[in-house]
C-alpha cells in the first residue's frame, strides 16, 4: 500500500504504475469485459436491450459511411464498363418486345386474379390478412461464415416486428432477423439458418426451404412421391403465419445423376449484392 | 509532410482491418466467391501482430470485436475475445519459436486460426440460442490457411519485410 502510495505521489511512478496496468492488468480486465457483455446480451433484458439497439444502430450507419468510397468505387467501375457495351440498341428492343409481352401477360393475370377472387367468394374462402408494403433502403450487406444479412434503414419506431418478410417487386428475400430502433437486420433466404414453408402449386406439393450459407436455397422435407419438373416455380406457403403466402421464391432445377436419379436445386429469384431499396411487408390491422 | 507520410503508413494496418470488418471481406467473399469462404481478417490480425506486435493494441481490437458483432449480430463481446485470445496466442507463440521461418509462421497461424474457430464454438453453445453452420465454418477455416500464404505475399509485397 506505501508503495503504491509513494508511485502515485511521483509523475515517475504514475507513469510507472500505468505502465504496469497495461502490461499486465488491461488484457485481464479487457477479457472479463467479454464475457460481461456475452452474459448481458445472453440474458437480454429490457434496458440491456435499447442499449443494444441503440449502439447496433449507430455502428450500422458508421459502416455505412465507412463503406460509401467503397461503393462508390464499384458502381463507378460498374458504369464505366456499361460504356462499352455496344449492343445497346438491340437489348434496347428486346426489352421493348418483352415489355409488351408482360404487358399482355398483367391483363391476362388481372382476369385470372378475379375469377379466383369470384370462386373464393363463392365457395366462402377468406383471404389471410392484407398486407402493407413499407419501401425501405439497404444500408449494407453482410456475408461472413455466421450468416448473410442485409440491414435496412427502417426499425422499431416504424413499428416493424420480427419475422416480417422483406420482398422485392413480390419477390421474397428473406425475413427481419434483428430489429433496432433506427435500423434492421433481415436474414436472406440464403442463410444456413434460414427456413421457409414453401409450395410448388403446380405440384401441389409443400416442403421447407432451407438455404445453403452461400448463394443458394435447398428444398427440405419434400414427399418421397413428388416428381418435381424443371421450372416449377415455388412460392411462400404462409403456413407459418407471419409471412405472405403466394410470394414467389424461385424455379426448381432438375438435374440426373448417373443412376438417373433426380436432384432438385434451385434458381432464386433475386440477384444477391444488387439490392438498394426492398419493402417489408407488414400485416394490417 | 514525411512526417503524415510516417504516420499514415503506421495506421495502414488500422485502416485496413476496420475496412475489412466493415465489409466482411466483401472482395473475395461476396464478389468473387458466391460465400464466406475466407476469414480475411484473421489472416490480417495475424499478420501484423506477427510483424509488428506494437502497432495493434488490445482495446483497439476489443472495440473493432464490438464492431463486428454489432454488424453481424453475434453474441456482443465474442469477436472482441477471439480477437485478444489470438493476439495473445501470437504473442506468445512468436516468442516460443528462436527462428523465425515460413514453416513456423504457418504452423503458427493454423494453431491461433483453430483455437479461434474453437473458442467461437465454445461460446455459441454457452452464450447463444443459434449454432453456426459447422460444414461453413471448416471449409471457411480450410480455405483460410490455404490461401494464407497468398496474401502473406501481398502484404509482404505491400510492406516489402522480409521476402
Amino acid at each position: 500500500m506505501n508503495a503504491t502510495k509513494l508511485a502515485k505521489s511521483s509523475a515517475v511512478g504514475t507513469a510507472v504504475l500505468e505502465r504496469t496496468f497495461k502490461q499486465k492488468l488491461l488484457t485481464p480486465v479487457l477479457i472479463g469485459v467479454c464475457f460481461l457483455l456475452l452474459t448481458l446480451d445472453f440474458i437480454s433484458f429490457r434496458p440491456i436491450k435499447f442499449l443494444k439497439s441503440l449502439v447496433n444502430d449507430v455502428i450500422t450507419y458508421s459502416a455505412f459511411i465507412i463503406n460509401l468510397p467503397v461503393n462508390f468505387t464499384a458502381d463507378t467501375t460498374k458504369s464505366f464498363f456499361e460504356l462499352f457495351n455496344f449492343n445497346i440498341h438491340q437489348e434496347n428492343k428486346i426489352l421493348k418486345d418483352q415489355i409488351n409481352k408482360l404487358i399482355s401477360e398483367k391483363n391476362e393475370l388481372l382476369f385470372f386474379k378475379n375469377e379466383n377472387d369470384n370462386l373464393k367468394r363463392t365457395l366462402g374462402i377468406r383471404n389471410q390478412g392484407e398486407y402493407a408494403a413499407l419501401l425501405v433502403k439497404v444500408i449494407k450487406e453482410d456475408t461472413s461464415e455466421f450468416g448473410k444479412s442485409f440491414s435496412i434503414t427502417k426499425g422499431s419506431l416504424e413499428n416493424l416486428e420480427l419475422g416480417q418478410a422483406v420482398v422485392r417487386n413480390n419477390v421474397y428475400l428473406g425475413r427481419i432477423s434483428e430489429l433496432n430502433i433506427l435500423s434492421s437486420k433481415v436474414m436472406i433466404v440464403t442463410d444456413a439458418g434460414s427456413r421457409i414453408p414453401v409450395v410448388i402449386p403446380s405440384k401441389g406439393v409443400n416442403a421447407i426451404l432451407k438455404g445453403d450459407g452461400y448463394s443458394n436455397a435447398e428444398l427440405l422435407f419434400l414427399p418421397p412421391s413428388a416428381n418435381l419438373d424443371n421450372n416449377d416455380q415455388i412460392y411462400t406457403s404462409g403456413t407459418d403465419g407471419i409471412i405472405k403466402e403466394g410470394l414467389y421464391v424461385g424455379k426448381v432445377i432438375v438435374k440426373e445423376d448417373k443412376n438417373k436419379k433426380k436432384k432438385y436445386s434451385i434458381e432464386l429469384g433475386f440477384k444477391e449484392h444488387q439490392l438498394n431499396y426492398v419493402s417489408v411487408l407488414k400485416l394490417k390491422r | 509532410m514525411r512526417n503524415f507520410i510516417k504516420k499514415t503508413i503506421f495506421y495502414i494496418p488500422h485502416l485496413l482491418i476496420i475496412l475489412v470488418i466493415a465489409n466482411d471481406s466483401l472482395l473475395i467473399n461476396t464478389w468473387i466467391s458466391p460465400g464466406p469462404i475466407i476469414n480475411l481478417k484473421y489472416i490480417l490480425l495475424f499478420y501484423f501482430c506477427f510483424y509488428q506486435p506494437d502497432r495493434i493494441s488490445v482495446i483497439f481490437l476489443f472495440l473493432l470485436g464490438l464492431v463486428f458483432d454489432s454488424l453481424h449480430s453475434t453474441p456482443k463481446g465474442m469477436t472482441s475475445l477471439c480477437f485478444i485470445v489470438a493476439s495473445k496466442l501470437i504473442y506468445f507463440l512468436k516468442k516460443k519459436r528462436t527462428r523465425t521461418n515460413f514453416q513456423n509462421e504457418f504452423i503458427s497461424f493454423g494453431i491461433v486460426l483453430a483455437s479461434v474457430q474453437i473458442l467461437t464454438l465454445i461460446i455459441f453453445y454457452y452464450f447463444s440460442k443459434s449454432s453456426p453452420e459447422y460444414s461453413l465454418l471448416i471449409i471457411n477455416t480450410i480455405l483460410t490457411l490455404v490461401l494464407y500464404p497468398l496474401f502473406r505475399y501481398v502484404l509482404q509485397c505491400f510492406y516489402r519485410y522480409q521476402i
